[in-house]
């Protein structure tokens, strides 16, 4: 809806300017942050700042629009219900947050989207959409006094709104649950894959366990020298594919396993090899020379990530709006503090058996599924862009 | 606001401009690098003509699965060591049907060019990787034989190019992959990855002459091989042509289109504008979007194009969208009539200039990432594009007129002589009913 009209800029608008000045912008939603951005020529930036002021207090929010906008979500939806891998890490967690909002994907329900009104949309966007809840970022090649002047030219007239509470919005809602032991499930899809989403609850944003789990992540499964991929994929071929992910979020985040089994390979032979390289990394420490490829993997990675100044802008936005801007510069340097110590400690900690929720997507006979609209729960680690990338 | 506006985006559009200098190596490959100061990234992407066009017949997925396995042994390494030696200088390189392609930190180029040279000239395809990786790709395409959406692309393919190989699968079929044998991957290998049909792009803080000084030690004894004799090419005519592959799921994947332009084709900056206002234009600035995501509701994800396609061989007009099955047909018609609006009346003032102000002054921007100056250094390369490409296609495309669009649109758009694919809740017949509804 933000693109959708607000007092100075007509429905369009935004996307024509844009366009007009050879730029680009998009939106995207994570679990505890909604990011704007534009990338403009350095001589023409200012544009942004004029759009962002306006539809962050002016926003039209026609009700037109907002019915019409909500079939385009339900279409989205649909599109994720046809994913196998997202209707599994939805499942998974769901289970995972009993009761924590983390439960529902970012997206929503179709049932809950149908039953919104855009009353409910006006809400929302009183109590959220303020100067004093929001992180600009700018990035480029401006100097500091030039994009401060800019700034203040833009923003100044608008009240700021109350500051966001200083615990976030953990005070208004349920505390990540504590697990009750192992949980599992398992669903069926009608294709000859098999699935496996292991799930465990994880690290707040920036926190000391949030590196330590991006390095576990490394040695599990980042790259073709990672335990997981070397033994399992490339050795043993037990599966076609296997990725970690640890989704950091403010509250409690979410350790991600996913693997893909090859063809002929039990679900079970799979799986114990997959305890079994946990096991091992809880028990052994890890050598001086993989824990320095983990890190060396992790940095260069950072450094691609962040070529460009519209990726730059991205993580420092990310990074202040969910905790503080300053810990994207000591990236490196948390990295590299992460000691095999750490990492066993964690690993035992963290991603043992009676904390985590199983999922298995398994191979169904084509005729048993049928065309419905389900209301599936859907949650990948990752966003929801406003618009296909 | 829209004066100032347009005023501040005429003044002057960013120039994307970077200096590329050209070695031909005694090898007979041909070494193109370009100089970036300061860059944290050294990107390497190496093309070899052919690619999987010299699929033997019956074996589709040879060129693919050649390349892919060329970083799973060589002489000198294990695909173990390989993979740990790149990694600890944070790097990658892997291969595909056409070429490899590689990052790694900038102070280790070195590296990787060595690497690459050594993975082009020296892979040993041992027995036991052939094994595993094809196994691991039979089992990929067995799950993607039941994707709906990668099956309707592959009959959009095949209904577009019918036997010609652009109508085949890159990486092969189920059957086709089965009967490869490592006795194949290695013939193609010898024949085919040879270095006078090899072009190498590095980009990065790298010595230009630094470069082509170790590339020449490095592929010294690569074999030249033969250059790829000319072929000639046939296509089926433009017709009305439907398939379907029927799947229970929620969204059908609908493909319509057909046989576009190469990218040499005079037309080529006109059709980029036209694909602008049609069916690329950002957010809802292009009218595809505009009518069938924003006004109807019908999509999350919708677009066309003839331009991104074009290549050495033409490409294809293709315009897709995701939606129910119950909007399928208003889909269809929405592209047709939009396709058609286009061909009969010029497009008006406003919308042409959106248009090119956003092709002309988004260009510099999508050339911040080393890897995609690399690959824009093949591409010139390949489409043999003069030497001061990235400041005349921006001046050529910014000279469009409405009529130049209007023209284009009517030489190389075919609404009424389109193929239809479809996967999803759907069946052959019913998808060709729909589609014969829409033709009388």
């Amino acid at each position: 809806m933000m693109f959708k009209g607000s007092r100075r800029f007509g429905k369009g608008e935004v996307d024509r300017i844009t366009t007009q000045l050879g730029g680009m912008n998009n939106a995207f939603t994570a679990y505890d942050h909604t990011g704007y951005w534009f990338e403009l020529a350095s001589d023409r930036w200012e544009r942004a700042l004029e759009i962002e002021a306006d539809r962050m207090r002016h926003l039209s929010l026609d009700q037109t629009e907002f019915e019409a906008e909500r079939e385009v979500v339900l279409e989205e939806l649909a599109m994720g219900l046809d994913d196998p891998w997202r209707r599994l890490t939805e499942r998974v967690q769901a289970a995972l947050f009993e009761r924590h909002p983390y439960r529902r994907p970012i997206i929503g329900h179709p049932d809950a989207l149908k039953a919104l009104a855009v009353g409910d949309m006006r809400d929302y966007y009183r109590r959220f959409y303020h100067p004093g809840n929001a992180v600009l970022v700018i990035s480029g090649d401006v100097t500091r006094a030039a994009a401060m002047r800019a700034v203040r030219r833009h923003f100044a007239a608008l009240p700021p709104g109350p500051p966001p509470p200083a615990n976030g919005a953990a005070g208004f809602r349920p505390a990540p649950d504590p697990q009750p032991g192992e949980q599992r499930l398992e669903m069926r899809w009608d294709d000859p894959g098999r699935r496996l989403c292991m799930a465990w609850p994880a690290a707040a944003v920036g926190s000391d366990d949030d590196w330590a789990l991006d390095v576990v992540s490394t040695l599990l499964a980042g790259g073709r020298s990672s335990r997981l991929t070397r033994r399992l994929v490339l050795k043993r071929g037990l599966a076609t594919s296997i990725s970690t992910h640890n989704d950091s979020r403010v509250e409690s985040g979410v350790f991600w396993l996913l693997a893909e089994c090859a063809q002929g390979i039990g679900p079970e032979v799979l799986e114990r090899a997959v305890d079994l390289e946990l096991e091992r990394l809880a028990r052994e420490p890890v050598s001086a020379v993989e824990l320095a490829r983990a890190h060396s993997i992790l940095i260069s990675t950072e450094a691609y990530e962040n070529e460009t100044v519209t990726d730059l802008a991205e993580a420092l936005g990310e990074w202040a709006a969910d905790g503080d801007w300053r810990l994207a510069l000591s990236f490196n340097e948390k990295i590299r503090a992460v000691d095999a110590r750490r990492v066993r400690e964690i690993v035992q900690r963290l991603l043992v058996r009676e904390r985590r929720v199983v999922g298995w997507c398994h191979p169904a006979a084509p005729a048993r599924r049928r065309a419905s609209r389900r209301p599936a729960p859907r949650a990948r680690p990752g966003k929801k862009r406003a618009r296909p990338a | 606001m829209r004066s100032r506006a347009t005023s501040t985006s005429r003044a002057r559009p960013p120039a994307a401009h970077f200096e590329i200098e050209r070695f031909e190596l005694s090898s007979g490959a041909r070494l193109l690098v370009s100089r970036r100061p300061g860059a944290s990234v050294t990107a390497l992407q190496v093309h070899v003509r052919g690619g999987h066009s010299l699929d033997p017949s019956g074996r589709a997925g040879t060129a693919f699965l050649t390349g892919s396995l060329l970083d799973q042994g060589t002489r000198s390494h294990t695909e173990e060591e390989l993979a740990i030696e790149l990694e600890t200088a944070g790097g990658s390189l892997s291969g595909d049907a056409s070429g490899l392609s590689g990052t790694i930190a900038a102070a280790e180029w070195k590296m990787l060019v060595e690497l690459a040279c050594e993975l082009l000239t020296e892979p040993t395809f041992p027995a036991d990787r052939v094994r595993l990786q094809k196994k691991r790709l039979l089992d990929r395409l067995l799950v993607e034989d039941a994707d709906p959406r990668a099956q309707a692309e592959r009959r959009f393919q095949r209904l577009v190019y019918g036997e010609h190989f652009l109508g085949r699968p890159v990486q092969g079929t189920a059957a086709s992959v089965a009967r490869l044998e490592r006795r194949d991957l290695v013939a193609f290998h010898r024949a085919n990855w040879v270095a006078r049909r090899a072009l190498v792009a590095v980009c990065g803080d790298v010595d230009p002459r630094a470069v082509a000084r170790l590339m020449e030690r490095r592929l010294a004894r690569w074999q030249p091989g033969e250059l790829l004799a000319p072929r000639e090419h046939h296509f089926p005519p433009r017709a009305v042509r439907v398939d379907a592959f029927e799947k229970q799921r929620e969204q059908v994947h609908l493909y319509l289109g057909h046989l576009g332009v190469q990218r040499r084709h005079p037309d080529y900056p006109a059709l980029v504008v036209m694909d602008h206002v049609l069916g690329t234009g950002p957010g809802f600035t292009n009218r595809i979007s505009q009518k069938l995501r924003d006004e109807l509701g019908l999509a999350y994800s919708v677009h066309a194009a003839i331009h991104s396609s074009a290549g050495i061989h033409p490409g294809t007009f293709l315009a897709y969208i995701g939606t129910s099955p119950e909007h399928v047909a208003t889909a269809l018609a929405g592209f047709r009539s939009e396709i058609e609006r286009i061909q009969r009346e010029p497009v008006e003032q406003g919308e042409l200039r959106t248009a090119i102000d956003y092709v002309v002054g988004s260009y510099a921007l999508s050339f911040q990432r080393a890897a995609r100056r690399a690959g824009y250094m093949i591409s010139v390369e390949r489409h043999a594009l003069p030497d001061d490409n990235l400041e005349r296609l921006p001046r050529q495309i910014a000279a469009v007129t409405a009529a130049d669009v209007q023209r284009a649109a009517r030489a190389h758009l075919f609404p009424e002589r389109s193929v239809v694919a479809a996967g999803g809740p759907l069946s052959p017949r019913a998808l060709k009913r729909i589609v014969g509804s829409l033709s009388v």
